[in-house]
C-alpha cells in the first residue's frame, strides 16, 4: 500500500477543476459537503459502498488539511483510527504515510488501553488523502460553496417531516440533486474567529466563511435544535527561535508501529523520525493570562468549551499556581514550525508573544501564526439516528464537529459511518448500526445520539464499557471480519482487506489451537523454561495457553522451545501474547454483551407518542423520551433521568407490542418464566 | 394525621403479605402477569390495609385513577374533594343502596404525592367485620374498581419510581415481617441505613475508578503522578476489608428474616422431644419412655423474645440396625451441621457424680454425638452450642446445685443449663440464655452495623470483593485489567445502589485533575 506514490498535487487540482468545469451530472446518489476528516471519510466510504458520490468543498487544496494539531491517534483516539482502518477508511493509512514520529502511548498499562499515535507531516497527510480520493471510483470532487439545501415534502412511506433532495451552490445556476446529503461542515457552521478583542466570521483562519444560508435552513426550515460550542488553536512557533536545549527531548518509538492492518511498516524510516520536546509553563504565564483577561473576548464568553482540551487561559484560571506541560511538536519533516500543544490561546497577538516568552525555552521565540478561538454552531446530536441521519429529515446525514464532537479521529469515525449509511439509504438498503459492545465507533455514536453533548465530545477509553474486548489490536477481527456479512456485501470493505482479515483470523485460530494442544507436565515445563517461576502447586499438566498467561512468558520464548509447531505463527506473536491474557476476561464479558445486544435489538418505534403511551411513566420521563426518541430499549436505559420503573415499563411495552405481532403463539409457561427472569435481571441492573 | 398515614402504609404492607406469603420480594413485579401489561395500571384497586379480624379502626386503601370517584361516591362529596392529605370526618355510604354504612375519616392523596404515586384514598372506619365487608362491597360496585392483588400497592409504588430497589426489598421484608424485631430491621432498611452504607462504598469506589481511569486516559500527556495509583491501592484495600467484615456478619440479616435455625440433638431418651414440647407449650412431638421414639425431624416455629426461631427436634443419635432409624440419625446429623444453634440435651442421670469426671464425660459426649466432618478435632465454638442437662428432678438437690455451680467454671464447655422438662425447673434461666444467644445470632437490629437482609445483596457484595481482588492481582502487570476489576466491583455494587455511568466517572476526573490535552 505504501509503495504507491501519490500523484503530485498539481495533477490532482487540474483534474478536479476539469471535473468541476465540465460537471457531467446534475444528480448523484450522495453529496458530501466539506472536505475535512469527516467529509473525506464519508465521501470515500459512500463511493466504496457503491454510490455515485460528489464531494463539495470551498477549497480543494485544503482537502485533508490538519487544521489544528499535527498528530493522529492517542489513547482512545488510536482505537478509533484502528477501527476506521478496519472498515477500510483513509486515516489509518494516511497516518502511516505521513507519520514522522510514531509512539504507542500507555505502553506500560496493558494492551487494551495502548494508544497508537503519530506526529504527522501536514503536507504528506494532505497529499495522501487527496490522491486516495482521486483514485476512488464513483467519486467526484467539486470546489464550491453550498448556499442552501433543497428541502421538499417527505416521502409519506417513511418517518420524517421533511426531505432533503440536494444542494444549491452559491454561484451555481442549477441545483445538484442527490438522494442523500452529508453535512460535515466542521467549525464553519456560523463560525466566528476570536483573537483578542476582534471577532470575524469564519471557521478557520485563511478560509472564507461559509454561507449563512445553511445554518438558517437547518434552524428555521428543518427546525433543528442548534447549540454553540467553542474551541481554539495555539500559535505556531518558528522552530529556529526556540532554545531546544532547555526542553526535554521526547524520542519516538525506535520501531514505528503502523496504524493500518494492511501495513507492515511506515513510510518514514525509524531513523528519519523527529522528536517532540517537553517544557512547562511558569508563574509568568499565569500572570500574563490574568493581566490580559480584559483583552480576551473569547474567554469571557460563556459558550461551552472542552474540559479536556482547554486553552491556557482556562487552565490557569481553573488550576492556578500549577506548572502545566507544553509539548513542542514538529509540523513536518521540512517544516520550520513547531506546534505548542497545551498553549491554545485567544488573547491579542502581542500578548501571545509576551506569554510564550515567559517560558524559558521560548524566551526568544517568534510566532509565525497567532493562536485563535472559534465559536461554531452544532446540531444537538440526539436528533440523529444511530445511522447519523437526522430523524426528522429524510436524506440528511451529519458527521463530525457539526455533531458536537472534537478531534480528527472522532470526525473520521462518524464520517465513515455516515457515508456508509447515506450510500445505503440512496441505494434503498436499510441502515446499519454499530453496537457499543463491538466498537469504539459504536460507543461514540451511541453516546452522541442517545445522550447528546454539553461540551465538545472526545473519545476516552473509559467511555467503553467493554474495553477489555474492544482493543486496538483486534479491531480487524471485530469489524473487518465479524461484520463482513453486512459490510463486505455492501463493499464498505475491499476484498483485499477482507481476505487479509480472514487469513489473520485463521492464523490466530490455528496458533491458539496449537498452544492449547501443547501440553506438558509442570516438571517438564520447568525443565524447558528454567527461568519461569512455575509454582509446584499448579495442576500438573499445563498448556501453552496457560504458560502464556504468565507475566514473563512470551510467545517468542515458547516458539524458541517448540519451533516445529509454533514458528509458523511468529507474525502473530504480539497478538497471541495479548489474546492469551485477555481471552478469559473477554469470555466473562460475553454474557453481558449479549444482554445489551438483546436490548439493542428491541427497537422502539420512532413515531411512538410517549405522552399517550398507556403505560405508567412519569411526565418527566415522558418528556425525556419524547425529546431524545431513543431507537432501542438499550439506548433508553442509558438516558439520564430514566428510572428503573420506566425502563421496566418500556420493556413490557416492547414485549407486549412484539407479542401482539405473533398472537398465534400462546404464551408457553417457560417463555413467561423467562420474561419474569428477564424483568428481575433487568431490574437488578437498572440505574436508580 | 401523620401517624395515621404511616400506620396505613404499614398495614397495607402487612395485609398484602398475608395473601402473598412465601413469594420472594423480587417477584413483586411479576404478580400481575395475568393482566395485559400496560393496562394493569389503568385500573383502580382497593383493599383492606389493616389486619383482619376484630380491631378498633380498619383502614381501607384505594389507588388508581378512579380514586376520586370512589371518594365522591362513598363520602357523599358531590362537588369538591377534601384538601389533600387532610383527615375529614364523613358518613360512609353505599351510593347504590343509598345506605349509611359507617361514620369515619377519609383522606385524599392526589398523585403524585401518595404511596403509590397515583391518586389514592384512605377510609378509616370502625373495625367490625360487618362494617368492613359492607364498605369493601360498596367499593367493588363503583365502576372501574377491583380488589387489589397481593403486593400490588408496592408494585405500583415501585413502578412510579417511589421506591428504590433497596427500599422495595426493605418493604418486601416489611411485608414478610412477623415479629417485632423483623419489623424494626425492615423499617431501618426503608429509611436507608443500609442504602447509606452502600452509597458510601459506591462513592469511594467511583473515586478509585475515576483516578485509575484518569491515569489511563491522561497520564501520558498530563501531570498525573504515580501517587494517584498508590492512593487507589490503599482505598481498594480498605474497601475490601470493610466489605469482607460486613459479609462476615454470619448471615445475621438473613437469619432474622427466615428465623434462627435451632436444633435439639443428643442421645436417645435424653428428653429432646420433651424440651421441644416444653418450649412450644404444646405436644408437637410424641414423647415416650421408649428410646428412638423420634425418627424424623420435627419442626416448629417459635417467637423467642421477639426473634423468629425455627426449632427442630431430631432423632436420638445412636448406632442402630433399624433402617428407618438410621435415616433419622443421618438427618439429625445433617441438621446439626446446618444449625445456627444446637441444644445438646443430656440426661442428668447418666452423669458421673464427680464433677470433674462429669465435665470430661460431657466433653467426650459432645464430641462423639456432634462430631462434624469439617472440624473433628477443634474445639466446638461456644456460641453455637448450648448444653441442656435435663431431668434434674431425678438427681438429688445438692448434687444438682454442685453441678450447676461447678460446671460453669469448667473451660472448654459450652454454656450449661440445668432444667427439668417434667417440673419446668430451671426453664426460665434456660430461656434467658437461649434468648441472648438468638439475639446475638440475629444482631440487634437497632444497633451496630446494618446487616444483610437479602441474599442478593450478599451475592453482589461477594462479586464486588472478588473484583477488587482482580485489581490487586493485575495492578502491576496490566492496568487495564486492574481497572476492569474496579469497574466490575462498581457494577456489582451498582446492582444494589444503581448504575454508575461513564459520564459520572469523567466528571470526577475533571473535578480532580487538571486535564489539558
Amino acid at each position: 500500500m505504501l509503495t504507491k506514490k501519490p500523484p503530485v498535487l498539481q495533477s490532482f487540482l487540474s483534474l478536479v477543476s476539469r471535473r468541476a468545469s465540465h460537471l457531467a451530472r446534475q444528480q448523484y446518489d450522495v453529496i458530501v459537503v466539506g472536505g475535512g476528516h469527516a467529509g473525506t471519510e464519508a465521501a470515500a466510504a459512500a463511493a466504496r459502498v457503491g454510490a455515485e458520490t460528489l464531494l463539495v468543498t470551498q477549497k480543494t487544496n485544503t482537502i485533508g488539511a490538519l487544521s489544528c494539531n499535527p498528530s493522529l491517534g492517542g489513547v482512545g483516539k488510536g482505537h478509533l483510527v484502528k477501527e476506521v482502518d478496519a472498515l477500510d477508511g483513509l486515516c489509518g493509512r494516511a497516518g502511516d504515510w505521513a507519520g514522522i514520529h510514531f509512539s504507542i502511548l500507555n505502553r506500560s498499562k496493558g494492551p487494551a488501553v495502548w494508544g497508537p499515535r503519530a506526529q504527522l507531516d501536514r503536507q504528506r497527510y494532505r497529499e495522501f488523502i487527496q490522491s486516495e480520493l482521486l483514485s476512488t471510483p464513483r467519486l467526484t470532487v467539486l470546489e464550491g460553496s453550498v448556499e442552501e439545501l433543497l428541502v421538499t415534502e417527505p416521502n409519506p412511506e417513511e418517518p420524517g417531516h421533511h426531505r432533503v433532495t440536494g444542494i444549491h451552490l452559491a454561484n451555481g445556476s442549477h441545483p445538484i440533486l442527490a438522494s442523500s446529503v452529508i453535512l460535515t461542515t466542521g467549525t464553519f457552521l456560523s463560525g466566528s474567529l476570536f483573537v483578542g478583542q476582534t471577532t470575524s466570521p469564519g471557521g478557520r483562519i485563511g478560509d472564507a466563511p461559509s454561507s449563512a444560508g445553511l445554518s438558517h435552513t437547518l434552524r428555521e426550515r428543518l427546525g433543528l435544535r442548534i447549540g454553540r460550542l467553542r474551541t481554539g488553536t495555539p500559535p505556531r512557533i518558528v522552530k529556529d527561535t526556540v532554545d531546544l536545549s532547555l526542553t526535554n527531548l521526547h524520542p519516538p518509538d525506535s520501531h514505528p508501529t503502523p496504524f493500518s492492518f494492511l501495513n507492515t511498516h511506515t513510510r518514514c524510516k525509524p531513523e528519519e523520525q523527529l522528536p517532540c520536546y517537553l517544557t512547562h509553563t511558569t508563574p509568568g504565564v499565569d500572570r500574563v493570562v490574568r493581566e490580559s483577561l480584559h483583552l480576551n473576548c473569547h474567554i469571557q464568553q460563556d459558550t461551552k468549551g472542552p474540559r479536556y482540551c482547554p486553552s491556557i487561559e482556562s487552565r490557569v484560571l481553573r488550576f492556578p499556581g500549577r506548572r502545566h506541560q507544553v509539548w513542542l511538536e514538529p509540523e513536518g519533516l521540512n517544516s520550520d514550525l513547531l506546534y505548542p500543544q497545551g498553549l491554545s490561546m485567544t488573547m491579542p497577538p502581542d500578548v501571545q508573544l509576551r506569554l510564550i516568552r515567559e517560558i524559558p525555552a521560548l524566551h526568544r521565540a517568534e510566532i509565525h501564526t497567532p493562536g485563535y478561538g472559534v465559536q461554531y454552531d452544532f446540531v444537538c446530536p440526539t436528533q440523529l439516528s444511530p445511522a447519523l441521519q437526522v430523524k426528522s429529515t429524510q436524506g440528511l446525514f451529519l458527521a463530525g464537529q457539526i455533531n458536537g464532537t472534537t478531534g480528527y479521529e472522532e470526525a473520521a469515525a462518524q464520517g465513515l459511518w455516515a457515508g456508509v449509511n447515506a450510500a445505503r439509504s440512496a441505494l434503498s438498503m436499510p441502515p446499519v448500526a454499530l453496537s457499543r459492545t463491538e466498537s469504539y465507533i459504536g460507543v461514540l455514536i451511541d453516546d452522541l445520539v442517545s445522550r447528546g453533548v454539553t461540551e465538545p465530545y472526545r473519545m476516552f477509553t473509559s467511555r467503553a464499557e467493554f474495553r477489555t474486548s474492544l482493543r486496538p489490536d483486534n479491531a480487524d477481527l471485530r469489524l473487518t471480519h465479524e461484520r463482513s456479512h453486512k459490510l463486505f456485501e455492501v463493499r464498505c470493505v475491499s476484498s483485499l482487506r477482507y481476505q487479509e482479515a480472514v487469513r489473520v483470523r485463521d492464523g490466530l485460530q490455528d496458533a491458539l489451537a496449537a498452544l492449547q494442544t501443547l501440553t506438558l507436565s509442570t516438571h517438564l515445563w520447568r525443565k524447558k523454561l528454567p527461568d519461569i517461576g512455575i509454582s509446584e502447586s499448579k495442576s500438573t499438566i499445563l498448556t501453552g495457553m496457560d504458560l502464556l498467561q504468565y507475566n514473563n512468558v512470551s510467545f517468542e520464548m515458547l516458539a524458541s522451545v517448540f519451533p516445529e509447531c509454533l514458528s509458523p505463527y511468529m507474525e502473530f506473536s504480539q497478538r497471541l501474547n495479548i489474546e492469551a491474557v485477555y481471552r478469559p476476561h473477554c469470555d466473562l464479558q460475553k454474557k453481558e454483551i449479549e444482554r445489551i445486544q438483546k436490548e439493542e435489538n428491541m427497537t422502539l418505534p420512532q413515531d411512538i407518542d410517549y405522552f399517550s403511551l398507556p403505560v405508567s411513566l412519569s411526565q418527566e420521563v415522558r418528556e425525556i423520551l419524547d425529546r431524545v426518541r431513543p431507537s432501542t430499549l438499550g439506548a433508553a436505559t442509558r438516558l439520564q433521568g430514566m428510572t428503573p420503573a420506566a425502563v421496566v415499563n418500556l420493556l413490557r411495552y416492547v414485549q407486549h407490542t412484539g407479542q401482539r405481532g405473533r398472537r398465534t403463539h400462546r404464551n408457553q409457561p417457560d417463555q413467561k418464566e423467562e420474561r419474569e427472569e428477564e424483568l428481575c435481571a433487568r431490574n437488578a441492573s437498572l440505574p436508580q | 394525621m401523620l401517624p395515621f398515614t404511616c400506620r396505613g402504609i404499614w398495614r397495607a404492607a402487612v395485609h398484602t403479605l398475608r395473601t402473598s406469603r412465601g413469594m420472594p420480594p423480587c417477584r413483586l413485579l411479576s404478580t400481575c402477569d395475568g393482566v395485559p401489561p400496560g393496562l394493569a395500571d389503568a385500573e383502580t384497586i382497593f383493599a383492606l390495609s389493616s389486619g383482619h379480624g376484630r380491631c378498633g379502626v380498619a383502614v381501607i386503601r384505594v389507588s388508581g385513577p378512579a380514586s376520586a370517584t370512589a371518594l365522591r361516591c362513598m363520602a357523599g362529596l358531590t362537588r369538591s374533594l377534601p384538601p389533600p392529605r387532610t383527615a375529614l370526618l364523613r358518613s360512609i355510604t353505599d351510593s347504590q343502596a343509598k345506605e349509611v354504612l359507617d361514620r369515619g375519616l377519609v383522606l385524599w392523596f392526589p398523585a403524585p404525592h401518595s404511596f403509590t404515586g397515583e391518586d389514592s384514598v384512605e377510609f378509616h372506619i370502625h373495625g367490625g367485620p360487618a362494617v368492613v365487608t359492607a364498605v369493601l362491597q360498596a367499593l367493588g360496585s363503583v365502576p372501574g374498581m377491583r380488589p387489589a392483588e397481593a403486593g400490588e400497592f408496592t408494585r405500583r409504588a415501585f413502578q412510579a419510581g417511589k421506591l428504590g430497589l433497596t427500599e422495595v426489598e426493605g418493604l418486601g421484608d416489611l411485608i414478610h415481617a412477623e415479629t417485632e424485631a423483623q419489623r424494626r430491621q425492615a423499617l431501618r432498611q426503608m429509611s436507608g441505613e443500609l442504602g447509606r452504607l452502600y452509597q458510601d462504598w459506591s462513592h469511594r469506589l467511583k473515586r478509585c475508578l475515576a483516578h485509575v481511569e484518569a491515569f489511563i486516559d491522561f497520564s501520558e500527556d498530563e501531570l498525573i503522578e504515580d501517587g494517584v495509583l498508590n492512593q487507589v491501592d490503599r482505598s481498594v484495600c480498605t474497601l475490601q476489608a470493610e466489605m469482607v467484615r460486613h459479609l462476615k456478619d454470619e448471615r445475621r440479616g438473613e437469619r432474622l428474616r427466615s428465623g434462627v435455625q435451632v436444633v435439639i440433638a443428643g442421645a436417645t431418651n435424653a428428653g429432646k422431644s420433651s424440651l421441644l414440647n416444653t418450649l412450644c407449650q404444646r405436644p408437637a412431638a410424641i414423647v415416650s419412655p421408649i428410646a428412638g421414639t423420634t425418627r424424623d425431624v420435627v419442626e416448629t416455629a417459635l417467637d423467642i423474645g421477639g426473634f423468629p426461631v425455627l426449632l427442630s427436634d431430631t432423632a436420638g443419635l445412636r448406632d442402630s440396625l433399624d433402617l428407618v432409624e438410621r435415616e433419622g440419625v443421618r438427618r439429625a446429623r445433617e441438621r446439626v451441621e446446618q444449625a445456627d444453634l444446637t441444644l445438646v440435651v443430656v440426661d442428668c442421670a447418666y452423669l458421673p457424680t464427680d464433677v470433674q469426671q462429669a465435665a470430661a464425660f460431657l466433653q467426650g459426649h459432645l464430641k462423639s454425638v456432634l462430631q462434624t466432618q469439617e472440624q473433628p478435632e477443634t474445639a466446638l465454638p461456644a456460641d453455637r452450642y448450648l448444653l441442656v442437662l435435663n431431668k434434674t428432678d431425678l438427681v438429688p438437690e445438692d448434687q444438682r446445685q454442685k453441678l450447676d455451680r461447678e460446671l460453669r467454671q469448667v473451660s472448654g464447655l459450652p454454656p450449661v443449663c440445668l432444667i427439668s422438662c417434667h417440673t419446668n425447673e430451671g426453664l426460665q434461666d434456660f430461656l434467658t440464655v437461649l434468648h441472648s444467644n438468638v439475639k446475638t445470632l440475629c444482631g440487634d437490629p437497632l444497633s451496630g452495623a446494618p446487616t444483610l437482609t437479602q441474599a442478593r445483596h450478599r451475592a453482589h457484595l461477594q462479586q464486588c470483593v472478588a473484583a477488587l481482588a482482580q485489581y490487586q492481582r493485575y495492578r502491576d502487570a496490566d492496568l487495564a485489567l486492574a481497572a476492569e476489576g474496579v469497574r466490575l466491583a462498581l457494577t456489582s455494587l451498582g446492582r444494589i445502589t444503581g448504575r454508575v455511568g461513564a459520564e459520572e466517572i469523567l466528571d470526577i476526573i475533571f473535578k480532580d485533575f487538571c486535564i489539558g490535552k
